[in-house]
């Protein structure tokens, strides 16, 4: 073995651009250059690999990535599961349920929401926007052309993407140049959304890869309408977009730190086991009311914005117990949230724990998506 | 499918709630805070509209 001790390498012609066994590291693309979260879908705390149906509401499913549908009748299931291309363990997959020819208006898409802080440093709306690349493996029973949208909210840029064979994971790279114009956030508000069309209809067609005002987003023309092909399915999974005009290989993080990034946005507190202890420490407020205080484990975007609860969650105050029938928010910052509990036979001045009462189904989970 | 309830909250004021049932049978609470978008997509759910469930107190 031999040391090597030097204050720069540079290539030959002086420049900055000295490969690495064949990858040429720069600010951007070393750790922290994935800005998409939960890119490889490994994290799913809502539905813990449980098929869910997409609604015409926007709906949260894999951590950080949500669905939606507007108008267009064609339905699908979402889903974690395990097959994914070589280094990778879980990939999102769509299945189409309810079939429905290509209508003439109708936008089905996957998308994740980039906070403003996460992108901040492209300089997006200004004269010196970096450009971005996109990359991702994708699988789909459907060939053709698959159209992807970069926007702001009100400043889009719709590209596409071409499958060649059917049910087989193909590998993908889009280069998208900066935005110069549009209003982009930078703080604790969304940044950027990077969606993937599901399907749009024939009046949602638009010149590709330019970048337009617009508060939609739309297609490329020829692209594939998924619902038209009952039971087609589509499946992503290694997402990640970075500065700059090259993909670099996707940017592995310890599951650990992935959790803790995707906490920021969604945390959910399950018992692990029957009869399993959810909130420790409640304080009966009056007659039907507890309340009780969760200490959140990261400091989250922004205070909750709602809460999820569902399965048998109960109430135990040693002697006694009996059923939550709802739970809301009382007051909530980033970092703590007081909960109001409702119930029946609880009453004020004791002390309660919230609990599963059987069979590990009870679960609450605090929200502050974007 | 939405359901309001009302609970008096810790500063003693009455809060209003909407609870949503989800599509996989558990429920979603949110306050009746007009910066709040499933909020705003509950106004626009009674504009067209439709009525919620009986109020819980």
């Amino acid at each position: 073995m031999s040391t090597l001790a030097t204050n720069a390498i540079t290539d030959a012609s002086g420049g900055n651009t000295t490969t690495i066994n064949g990858y040429t590291p720069t600010m951007s693309n070393m750790a922290g250059r994935n800005r998409i979260i939960n890119g490889d879908m490994r994290i799913d705390q809502r539905n813990a690999g449980a098929s869910y149906s997409q609604s015409t509401s926007t709906i949260y499913g894999l951590d950080r990535w949500s669905g939606d549908i507007d108008t267009g009748t064609g339905r699908w299931d979402v889903q974690q599961v395990s097959d994914a291309p070589v280094g990778f363990s879980n990939s999102l997959k769509v299945t189409i349920t309810t079939q429905e020819s290509q209508p003439t208006s109708a936008r089905h898409q996957i998308f994740q929401s980039i906070e403003g802080y996460n992108i901040s440093d492209l300089g997006f709306g200004t004269a010196n926007a970096s450009p971005i690349t996109v990359s991702f493996w994708v699988k789909t029973s459907v060939t053709g052309i698959h159209s992807l949208n970069v926007s702001s909210g009100n400043y889009v840029y719709t590209t596409s993407y071409t499958v060649n064979s059917a049910d087989t994971w193909e590998y993908k790279t889009i280069t998208i140049p900066g935005a110069t114009a549009g209003s982009w956030g930078n703080t604790n508000g969304v940044g950027l959304f990077l969606e993937f069309t599901i399907g749009g209809g024939t009046a949602e067609v638009v010149t590709a890869n330019t970048w337009r005002a617009d508060t939609t987003t739309k297609i490329v023309s020829g692209s594939v309408y998924l619902p038209a092909t009952s039971g087609a399915t589509w499946q992503i999974t290694g997402v990640q977009l970075e500065a700059g005009s090259v993909a670099t290989p996707f940017e592995h993080r310890q599951y650990g730190t992935e959790l803790q990034l995707c906490q920021r946005y969604y945390t959910i507190f399950r018992c692990g086991t029957a009869y399993g202890r959810l909130l420790s420490v409640a304080v009966g407020n009056s007659s039907g009311l507890i309340r009780a205080t969760v200490q959140l484990p990261v400091r989250m975007r922004a205070a909750a914005s709602s809460v999820d609860y569902g399965g048998a969650l109960y109430w135990y105050n040693g002697t006694a117990s009996g059923a939550v029938s709802s739970v809301s928010i009382d007051v909530a910052n980033d970092t703590v949230i007081g909960l109001n509990c409702s119930t029946t036979g609880a009453s004020g001045n004791q002390y309660y724990m919230i609990n599963d009462y059987a069979g590990n189904t009870a679960y609450i989970g605090i929200n502050a998506e974007l | 499918m939405y359901r309001e309830l009302r609970i008096i909250g810790f500063d003693g004021s009455e809060q209003l709630h909407i609870i949503r049932t989800n599509l996989n049978g558990n429920y979603t609470s949110f306050p009746a805070d007009p910066d709040n978008t499933d909020y705003q997509e509950y106004l626009k759910w009674l504009d067209e509209g439709n009525t919620p469930e009986a109020a819980d107190e």
